[in-house]
């Protein structure tokens, strides 16, 4: 028995951890572990060393016996942010995805390190979760401490379903980047609760942008992840009138 | 950034590849696999410079207690002393 | 207002989309007599988001270009004129979820082009991150002007020092030897992104002989059926040299899968 199944809590485990406790039992098999060393070259010019994963673990698995593709983001490597190497790992395998893909998106977006290279990934990825939702599941699960943003949040918007918990954060621009852009008039990065009541999980599934709600436990998301996957897809999440109405509730008065 | 370089000869070789850990503030990760050759390998990339004494007693007193041949990479952003025995001693665990 | 001056420029006959805010200018029109949608995202000093109205990619701009894009006439191709600082940064584009207006519009795009319409952009200033990912880099064919103005990044350059904790020589330094970060068309168009850069002389003011350099080339990339590729198709091709990297990532998950 791995540390792993005797820590419940998602927040706690590491992503392959993570990984191992939703799919069916020993069933994920890794693609281009840390030993494949497909890592990140732009990054020691900027005094910052690489990961040899590259922040990003990818591997097929068995999810109630759908051959799926596993895909996790890991939040502890320059914030979960995605680079070239990275980004190739996921859009290639939503690309070999046979039964669905799910998406564990602790992520700040595109790494600033590699801009464009990041910015053409997302784009990349875009693409391949339209293109695989249309015949498969494509569930993302935004549970972890660093949240969902940036480019990678336009990912999540994707899928066909969003998992959450009150842990998770889902939006586009963090508030520490807010408060730098607009002043603390605008948002005080400081002022937690007010972050997670405005962008965390319970917030997203009753504004009807995030489909289901679970606990921190890792049992409870297993669960959660199965049930978005028999699920039908939300076509809803990004419908123009829905958004519509949405938006007017936050307009100025 | 700083390269580092451990080795010591002889000990018995690892028969698994690990990995554990990750390069977060604080932490490190560290890959260990069966030696190319003989005797340990240990080569450490660090963001954060100036504390190679402490590198070499650090490795060099894991290498005596545990008498491996070994490949070991470590890139390491920042990690105590503490951390990077512990961090070994896990890697070690699902290495043997 | 580069980007309503090039979206109505480009465009043969009078053009105008009606039913739009203000920041989010529509034209509809031809090129060598077949059909074309331009959609340009401008400025709004009266946008009711106050946030969103020095041309940012907000709340209604994600609605509105959403909608210009699946609303766009049968047979017509669109053309994303690309002039944007960046997403909007706000409280409330946050609470409401803006993560979700900039996901309509891509989803708009991609699910046109495959259905079948050629989607084509021209760069005429800023393309900024999650503004760029929702308007314009989901194109089959990318054109850009030899503009100083024109960039292409992640964060505006002010930012990033901050950002980094460096200074601007620094992140000027990095530039050189780390070219995803650089800014400038040419370095972005070295990565395969790009597949046509025309010289103006005042982007502002397009002349009628680089008007029609542009359009012949949007005319000739829509005969060779360049405008509905996918992103993705872009990394197989010789021009994405320096994108070995995700190649040999790709290629070496399809060794493992």
């Amino acid at each position: 028995m791995t540390p792993a199944l005797l820590r419940r809590s998602y927040v706690e485990a590491t992503p392959r951890e993570r990984i191992e406790a939703l799919v069916d039992a020993g069933s994920f098999r890794e693609i281009l572990d840390p030993f494949a060393r497909c890592s990140s070259p732009y990054l020691a010019e900027q005094n910052i060393v690489a990961q040899r994963d590259d922040g990003v673990v990818i591997g097929r698995a068995r999810l109630d016996g759908r051959d799926v593709a596993a895909i996790a983001v890991d939040g502890r490597f320059l914030g979960g942010s995605i680079g070239e190497a990275g980004g190739a790992k996921i859009a290639r395998a939503l690309e070999r995805a046979r039964d669905g893909a799910f998406l564990l998106l602790d992520t700040g977006g595109i790494r600033l390190q590699e801009a464009n290279l990041g910015l053409l990934a997302i784009a990349e990825i875009c693409d391949a979760v339209v293109a695989l939702r249309e015949r498969a599941p494509v569930v993302a699960v935004i549970a972890g401490s660093v949240g969902c943003y940036g480019g990678m949040s336009i990912v999540a918007a994707l899928c066909s379903q969003i998992v959450m918990t009150r842990v998770g954060r889902f939006g586009l621009n963090g508030s520490e980047v807010i408060e730098q852009e607009a002043g603390i008039g605008e948002l005080d990065a400081r002022d937690r609760p007010a972050i997670w009541r405005a962008t965390g999980g319970i917030r997203r599934v009753e504004q009807g942008h995030a489909d289901i709600l679970s606990g921190d436990d890792l049992d409870e998301l297993a669960g959660a992840l199965r049930a978005a996957f028999a699920a039908e897809p939300n076509r809803e999440r990004l419908s123009l009138e829905r958004l519509r109405r949405c938006f007017a509730q936050e307009a100025p008065a | 950034m700083q390269r580092i370089v451990v080795e010591r000869a002889g000990g018995a070789p690892v028969t698994r590849r690990a990995h554990v850990g990750a390069v977060a503030s604080g932490n490190l990760e560290v890959l260990c696999e069966p030696p190319a050759g003989a005797g340990a390998r240990i080569t450490v990339e660090t963001s954060v410079d100036g504390y190679e004494p402490i590198w070499r007693a650090t490795l060099e007193r894991f290498l005596e207690r545990n008498p491996i041949a070994a490949a070991i990479e470590i890139n390491d952003f920042g990690a105590t002393p503490a951390m990077v025995s512990l961090r070994l001693e896990q890697a070690l665990e699902l290495a043997r | 207002m580069r980007g309503s001056i090039w979206a109505r420029a480009l465009l043969e006959g009078p053009c105008d989309a009606g039913g739009f805010p203000p920041s989010v200018v529509v034209c509809d029109g031809t090129i060598g007599g077949r059909p074309y949608r331009t959609v340009a995202v401008v400025p709004n000093r009266g946008a009711r988001f106050p946030r969103a109205r020095n041309g940012e990619f907000g709340l209604d701009e994600g609605l509105a270009v959403a909608r210009a894009v699946r609303g766009a006439p049968p047979g017509a191709a669109l053309i994303s004129v690309v002039d944007v600082p960046g997403q909007a940064f706000g409280r409330r584009e946050e609470a409401a979820g803006i993560s979700l207006a900039l996901a309509a519009s891509v989803a708009a795009y991609i699910d046109e082009r495959r259905r079948g319409r050629s989607l084509f952009t021209l760069v005429v200033g800023k393309a900024i991150s999650g503004a760029f990912l929702a308007h314009g880099m989901q194109s089959g064919w990318i054109g850009a002007l030899n503009d100083r103005e024109v960039e292409v990044h992640v964060m505006p350059a002010a930012s990033v020092a901050r950002v980094t904790r460096s200074s601007a020589a620094e992140v000027a330094r990095v530039a050189t030897v780390v070219p995803a970060t650089a800014r400038d068309i040419a370095t972005f168009a070295s990565f395969g992104a790009v597949d046509d850069i025309f010289e103006v002389v005042d982007a502002n003011a397009p002349a009628p002989d680089e008007i029609e350099a542009i359009r012949a080339a949007i005319d000739r990339a829509r005969e060779a059926g360049l405008g509905i590729r996918a992103p993705l198709e872009r990394l197989e091709r010789p021009e994405a040299a320096r994108r070995a990297l995700a190649r040999d990532v790709r290629a070496r998950i399809d060794k493992a899968w």
